[in-house]
């Protein structure tokens, strides 16, 4: 009833307040009989009801200060002290722990029949450098950024206060001056492999068969194979999520408010602690859940073997294109393994 | 380590003894560095972080190790409501501000402006030295050049037009001893051309209600205002001009629940706390007021035995009064009926009532009937010379009402005590000069008896043909010593009076807008500045709104190269050749008069104003003992004051022997004159036409004379066989003054003040006990009527309410009368639709280069605005925040600010504060200042675009109601 | 309990800045930074009111909780207070305070804004009370001395309380009762969870 009544006074006020603005020139038209401004007063309660936050005039120029109460600020707060060290923990820790009962249970997946003695480039050494370039920074900025959620429980209470606070200044600004090639990195990574990347028919068919990695047979796959694409995708996608989100908080009150920039700080910490638990996966794939897929990275060629095996359609374009001699750029510094 | 102030380990503990300790998981600062592993020895190395710093503080707090600290106490020099400021200093740096608690009137609070006063001494954007426009640059020069210099100039001017061709423009920011010497000075020099800033803000206030009551004041006080059941603020922003005033207003509203009305064109931060606002038109006052008085006479709600007892002219205020329907109100002002009738009831009727005003009332060519009308609704309800009650009129500047009751004034000497022969005769005596020493100092008797011209037209007195000045030549120097100039209205023609002056003088803490439109105007030579320190670093005592008088002590030395009021004076008088003279009863320490000694000498000669109580040693000790004054009554109730109010509030009658303990509330009849009571000052007569001016059956309480009576004079003391109180070196005085006529030798001019004493010991005040006139004959408009203002937008009011005709005032024509004529026959309402209207904000104060100087104030108030109602500035394709033009009615005048778009102001009303300067027309002045000095903000000045009109009684501006346009930019 | 807190009794409060020039006063506080400011709701309208703001010393204060570095402690007096040296200016607290306290010295461009800077309840930081660098650092200890924090002794109505908790909603509670209106003690329930009842 009392906020009823609230309401009511506040509609009469507004129409009162209409009332005077419309006196026409001169003064001398109607004016209400009765402006008391003290029992019109704003009251703090109903303030908050309303609009959620309260906001008025300032004289100074910095008018993020005229917005004096921000309650939400306490739902961030929950945001960043409970909700994202659970999401981080549970994605990261979880996938640690799926990858590591996989590996007990699937193990490296081997190159069927063994090494051929016989690289093929895969990667160009400028692929390679955009590659490891992102990455490079990705881990950096990860750790960085993991610190500022998670170090002061995991780090603190090793080095104490002093330390901890010149190594978190430190991972600020190299959290920040990395985001650059980082994003470089993406927009390069998306150009770049965007052809490969258009997903198809065959993928489906690849993921049916879980990408010849849990089930017997080895689908066909061009060069990227459904599972990569997905990597690319989330790379492209989620890295241009926490950039973007990221810039916003690296350059405070540039078109955005107050909530933005905590809705930004939402979105960047949630999507980069699940990117972060995708990326240890496909670090895993990339090294000891696969053998010989590193090198694709690493020396930027891949044995004739492990090629057929999971991209047998890419190999074949490949050979087709400039014939099967002409892949072999260097001898393999790994000698054939031939397997049964 | 180090110890900030002196009591810092004494009152350790304090806290923690007082408050029960250890809330759960709270942690003391050892605590925190243990927990956190921070030892004090490792933070030093922590704060040598590369990246990220730490804040390097300038100055400030705390002191050097083992340096003294000492605590001084001086008044805030911001405004008129008299904060103490306690200043803590260590090696002459002022290192604190601590609040007062003691004082009774702030009680520990501040403004922003009182709050940040210690910047002032700081000085970073302060005059450092001499300096003088030679080749159009500005050049350091020593004080001794530069005094020499202006010096030389004055004399020739002197020898070629006269001594009245020298302006001397004093400054309400003096103490009272300066601004004394100030008029002292300007006596001396042979003029009558001193003036300062009250001719632009209570001008009107004191001539309007001194010839109602007798003296031009506020009655009562800031603190009496808690015991009012209705405050009417009409014309006043205290929440803005007065902040702490709001401290006695708001607790006394609260704990009366009283009506707290505010009559305003703007809803201010005032009105934001009103029980009852009411938007006029601005310049409609006396229809108002008289709509007021219609409702209570028609209602009866007047005090009948308070007119019959106290009241002059009450048939002839019924008829003008008459006039004034409901519906002529609200045609003309804009105020419904129904609510003009519930304040008039509330006003009359829910006892004590108090008016309170300011600018609002006074900055109008109407300046002196508006305030007139607001005394009249007063003595017509009785709400005069009781608690609670009375014309609470705020001044401005910290030392307004002191230096208007010292004479920095253009029609009096000190004290009220005019420019007759006899007041001249009066203080030759008192400064032991011949009289005739004196007349020759002037260009002719003649002129040494007439009103000088008013600083609101001194650039009229530059410009206008000779003929047309009443003085042997146009004015040809100005010395301003703590004046603005953007507070004078018509800045457009100003700048070509800059142009044509032969001397400029500028003594100041600042450049003052005075030195960037001299510039601008084109001065290249002959523009001197003078570093004047701030009241902070000198001493002496300065009047505040409620009269109580204050002493200053010295916070720290003058800064830089500064000198202050009186060695500037002294060593102008010195080079002028009459310092002897002029100082011949005050002792001079090195270059600086005491100012002890000057407050005696005004002691001495100030018996009309009951300035004569309050010596220097009294006033030192009412500082020191603040806190035994109460908050309601001021008055001391144990300590070695014990008895006396607060400041000892003029008039304090009687020599400081006699112990008058002040007068807190003027007219008081409930009180006996020596315990401050009063009554209406006999000052016009004992009876005029058949009709008795003197009070019938009022005395003040203990009177031994039961009725009105004249003022007191040696003849009459004679007649009621008083004669014989008179001790025989009073009687010896007296029939020396009097000479062959001690008859006639009065309260006001018996320099023994015997006869003071002996009405005092009688009961009776000094002056008299008369009537306050309603009609007061004598001034231009006898019972106030409304005049519609010089630029009005309702053409269809002006043939009924027009200006007065033309006359010559103050040696000037005053041309109003055509000027509105001019403006309705061309139109101008058409092309500048907009009212407009200036006033303050709380962030700075008058001209406002002082404070927009200091960085903790500007940084609040950055850019000039200008307020327009959100329909307005929709019709104009105007954004919040964005520049605009504004264009004013005369000279083509413009003006570059920014929009605020509120609701504060009505339609078709726009206001700009007057504070700002150092922009003109668009451009930015900030290269005609001196390197270094120039004000942190800057931006137009308000009254570029104000116009022509003045109050005929005074000269006052009209700075409140013009027309104008706005534009986006 | 002895537990500290603001009131800004805004049907008192007009808005005339002395909080705001004592604050920068007794602690040389800096041009843009503004530990305390007067903000103005409905202005203009009737009904208009004044609420003076600063660092409102939560209860289980936000700015502490998000702290990625806890450079955030709360004294004794319950006032919470950080230290420079540890601040990494990271923007945090800014962004979980419910009552935009925290001022940084610099935009902030590249995350470079510098030691968050705030509203100390004049009690000066982490070293030696009263010592020069505490001054340096984070302006007076007035509540060493005994004293309370400058604005509220200064404030021009007697708007801004400080003190304990208790007596100040105390004061509130009588006042409005005498009165008759209160427009409520702003920031309380989002600062301390509570309400004064009035």
């Amino acid at each position: 009833m009392a906020m009823v009544y609230a309401r009511i006074r506040l509609v009469a006020a507004a129409i009162a307040l209409l009332v005077l603005a419309a006196v026409a020139t001169p003064v001398a038209a109607q004016q209400p009989n009765s402006v008391n401004p003290n029992a019109d007063a704003v009251k703090e309660q109903q303030l908050l009801e309303q609009f959620k936050r309260i906001q008025g005039l300032g004289t100074i120029p910095d008018t993020k200060s005229y917005t004096i109460e921000q309650p939400e600020g306490r739902q961030w707060r929950q945001y960043h002290e409970v909700s994202l060290p659970w999401i981080g923990t549970i994605a990261m820790l979880g996938m640690i722990v799926l990858l590591l009962i996989f590996f007990l249970v699937r193990g490296m997946v081997r190159i069927k029949g063994g090494r051929s003695g016989v690289n093929i480039v895969r990667f160009t050494a400028f692929e390679r450098f955009v590659h490891w370039m992102t990455a490079t920074c990705f881990v950096l900025m990860a750790l960085t950024g993991l610190n500022i959620t998670f170090g002061k429980v995991a780090l603190l209470p090793l080095i104490g206060p002093g330390a901890f606070s010149k190594w978190s200044l430190a991972a600020k600004y190299a959290h920040n001056f990395l985001s650059f090639p980082f994003t470089l990195g993406v927009i390069v990574i998306f150009c770049m492999w965007l052809a490969g990347n258009i997903p198809n028919g065959r993928d489906l068919a690849w993921f049916k068969q879980g990408g010849g990695i849990v089930g017997g047979d080895d689908p066909p796959a061009y060069r990227f194979n459904g599972g990569q694409k997905v990597v690319y995708w989330l790379v492209v996608l989620a890295g241009t999520i926490v950039a973007v989100s990221g810039y916003l908080l690296m350059f405070p009150f540039y078109g955005t408010t107050i909530a933005g920039m905590q809705l930004a700080q939402m979105v960047h910490g949630t999507v980069a602690v699940l990117f972060v638990a995708a990326m240890i996966a496909h670090a895993y794939i990339g090294t000891i859940g696969m053998e010989g897929a590193f090198e694709a990275m690493g020396e930027g060629t891949v044995d004739l073997n492990w090629a057929k095996q999971h991209h047998r359609l890419w190999l074949e374009e490949e050979q087709g294109r400039v014939g099967p001699a002409e892949l072999e750029r260097q001898p393999s510094p790994r000698p054939a393994t031939p397997r049964a | 380590m180090l110890i900030k102030r002196a009591e810092r380990q004494a009152r350790r503990g304090t806290l923690a003894g007082a408050l029960p300790t250890q809330i759960d998981g709270g942690l003391d600062r050892r605590t925190f560095l243990r927990r956190s592993g921070l030892a004090a020895g490792s933070l030093a190395s922590l704060g040598a972080l590369t990246l990220g710093s730490v804040r390097k503080a300038e100055a400030g707090p705390p002191p050097p190790a083992g340096a003294q600290v000492t605590i001084r106490k001086s008044i805030c020099t911001h405004c008129a409501v008299g904060c103490t400021v306690t200043a803590e200093v260590a090696n002459n740096v002022w290192i604190g501000q601590e609040p007062s608690w003691d004082s009774p009137i702030n009680r520990g609070s501040h403004c922003a402006k009182g709050a940040s006063v210690r910047e002032l001494v700081s000085g970073e954007r302060r005059l450092k030295y001499p300096m003088k426009m030679a080749n159009g640059q500005w050049t350091r020069v020593s004080w001794d050049q530069a005094i020499g210099e202006i010096g030389d100039k004055l004399l020739a001017i002197r020898d070629n037009s006269g001594p009245d061709s020298v302006y001397l423009l004093g400054s309400a920011k003096m103490t009272n001893e300066g601004s004394y010497l100030f008029r002292k000075f300007g006596a001396f020099w042979g003029t009558n051309n001193t003036d300062h800033q009250a001719r632009i803000c209570h001008s009107t206030t004191v001539t309007g209600v001194a010839n109602t009551w007798g003296y031009g004041a506020m009655t009562n006080s800031f603190n009496d205002i808690r015991n009012s059941k209705t405050v009417v603020i009409m014309g006043g922003n205290p929440a803005e001009a007065h902040p702490v005033s709001l401290q006695h207003i708001l607790e006394g509203q609260e704990l009366n629940r009283s009506n707290l009305i505010v009559i305003d064109p703007r809803l201010t931060r005032t009105a934001a706390h009103a029980t009852e606002y009411v938007r006029l038109r601005p310049g409609t006052d006396i229809p108002v007021l008289h709509g007021m008085m219609w409702h209570i006479l028609q209602n009866g709600w007047e005090d009948k035995e308070f007119i019959r007892q106290r009241v002059y002219g009450f048939d002839d205020l019924k008829k003008e009064v008459e006039k004034w329907t409901p519906d002529e109100v609200e045609r003309v002002s804009g105020v419904p009926g129904e609510q003009l009738k519930r304040v008039a009831q509330m006003f009359a009727t829910q006892k004590p009532a108090t008016l309170v005003w300011c600018m609002g009332q006074t900055q109008h060519t109407v300046g002196t009937a508006n305030v007139r009308a607001s005394c009249i609704a007063l003595l017509l309800t009785g709400n005069v010379g009781a608690p609670g009650t009375g014309a609470n009129i705020f001044r401005g500047h910290d030392n307004v009402q002191g230096a208007t009751d010292v004479g920095l004034d253009i029609v009096t000497l000190p004290f009220y005590y005019g420019l007759t022969e006899a007041a001249w005769k009066h203080w030759s005596r008192v400064w032991e000069v011949d009289y005739g020493y004196l007349q020759s100092r002037f260009d002719s008797k003649q002129i040494m008896e007439t009103s000088g011209i008013p600083l609101t037209r001194w650039f009229d007195a530059v410009l206008l043909p000779k003929d047309q000045v009443a003085q042997k030549d146009n004015v040809r120097a100005m010395f301003v010593q703590g004046h603005a100039s953007n507070s004078i209205a018509r800045i457009p023609e100003s700048l070509k009076g800059l142009a044509k002056l032969d001397l400029l003088v500028i003594a100041d803490p600042h450049p003052t807008t005075w030195a960037s439109l001299s510039v601008e105007a084109g001065r290249k030579d002959g523009t001197y500045l003078l570093p004047v320190c701030t009241q902070f670093e000198s001493s002496g005592s300065r009047v505040a709104s409620n009269r109580s008088m204050q002493w200053g002590e010295q916070v720290v030395k003058p800064i830089f190269e500064s000198k202050d009021d009186y060695q500037v004076l002294y060593l102008m008088a010195k080079k002028l050749g009459f310092a002897d003279l002029l100082f011949k009863n005050i002792k001079v320490e090195g270059d600086r008069p005491v100012p002890e000694d000057i407050l005696r000498e005004i002691n001495r000669g100030s018996w009309s104003t009951g300035y004569c109580g309050q010596s220097p040693e009294r006033l030192k000790l009412h500082m020191a003992n603040q806190k035994d004054f109460d908050l309601v009554t001021t008055r001391a109730t144990s300590g070695p004051a014990k008895g006396d109010y607060y400041g000892l509030p003029w008039p304090c009658w009687g020599s400081p022997e006699v112990k008058h303990p002040g007068t807190p509330l003027l007219y008081n009849t409930n009180l006996a004159v020596m315990d401050g009571g009063g009554c209406f000052r006999a000052r016009f007569g004992v009876e005029r036409n058949g009709v008795n001016l003197l009070a019938e059956g009022s005395y003040p309480t203990d009177s031994e004379i039961k009725d009105g009576y004249p003022e007191f004079t040696y003849g009459v003391l004679k007649k009621l066989g008083w004669d014989t109180d008179l001790t025989a070196d009073e009687l010896a005085v007296i029939q020396k003054i009097g000479a062959d006529k001690p008859e006639t030798v009065s309260w006001s001019t018996d320099l023994s003040g015997g006869i003071q004493r002996v009405a005092l010991k009688h009961g009776c005040v000094p002056y008299g006990n008369a009537k306050a006139r309603m009609n007061a004959f004598g001034l231009p408009d006898p019972i106030p009527v409304h005049r519609e203002p010089i630029y009005s937008p309702r053409l269809d009011l002006i043939a009924k309410y027009p200006t007065l005709p033309h006359a010559k005032q103050f040696r000037l024509p005053n041309i109003g009368f055509s000027v509105q004529k001019a403006a309705v026959d061309k139109g101008i309402a058409k092309d500048f639709p907009l009212i407009f209207s200036s006033g303050r904000l709380v962030e700075y104060e008058g001209g406002g280069e002082e404070t927009r100087s200091n960085k903790w104030l500007a940084e609040l108030q950055q850019d000039m605005f200008i307020e327009i109602n959100p329909a307005d500035a929709s019709d104009r394709g105007i954004k919040d925040g964005g520049w605009v033009w504004v264009t004013g009615a005369e000279n083509s005048s413009k003006a570059k600010v920014k929009a605020l778009v509120t609701a504060r102001v009505g339609k078709g009303v726009v206001w700009m504060p007057f504070h700002f300067g150092g922009w003109y027309g668009g451009k930015d002045l900030r290269a005609n200042y001196p390197q270094g000095v120039d004000p942190v903000v800057l931006g137009e000045s308000a009254n570029t675009i104000t116009t022509y009109g003045y109050d005929p009684a005074t000269g006052m501006q009209e700075p409140k109601v013009t027309l104008c346009q706005v534009r986006a930019a | 309990m002895a537990r500290m807190k603001f009131l800004c009794d805004a049907d008192r409060c007009i808005e005339c800045n002395a909080c705001v020039t004592a604050c920068k006063n007794e602690n040389e506080v800096p041009w843009g930074i503004n530990r305390r400011r007067v903000v103005t709701i409905n202005d203009g309208l009737p009904g208009e009111r004044s609420v003076s703001m600063a660092c409102m010393h939560c209860t289980d204060a936000p700015c502490a909780a998000v702290c990625p570095v806890s450079c955030f402690y709360t004294t004794a007096d319950a006032v919470v207070l950080h230290s420079k040296d540890l601040c990494i200016g990271c923007g945090y607290c800014f962004y979980a305070c419910p009552f935009g306290a925290p001022q940084y010295p610099r935009v902030g461009n590249f995350g470079s804004r510098g030691k968050m800077d705030k509203c100390t309840y004049c009690t000066g930081g982490p070293e030696a009370d009263g010592s020069a660098i505490e001054y340096e650092k984070y302006g007076a200890n007035r509540l060493a001395e005994g004293k309370l924090p400058l604005c509220a002794e200064m404030c021009s109505t007697k708007s801004l309380l400080a003190g304990d908790g208790d007596i100040i909603a105390q004061i509130y509670k009588d006042r409005v009762a005498k009165r008759g209106y209160g427009s409520g003690a702003w920031g309380w329930q989002t600062a301390y969870r509570e309400t004064i009842a009035t």
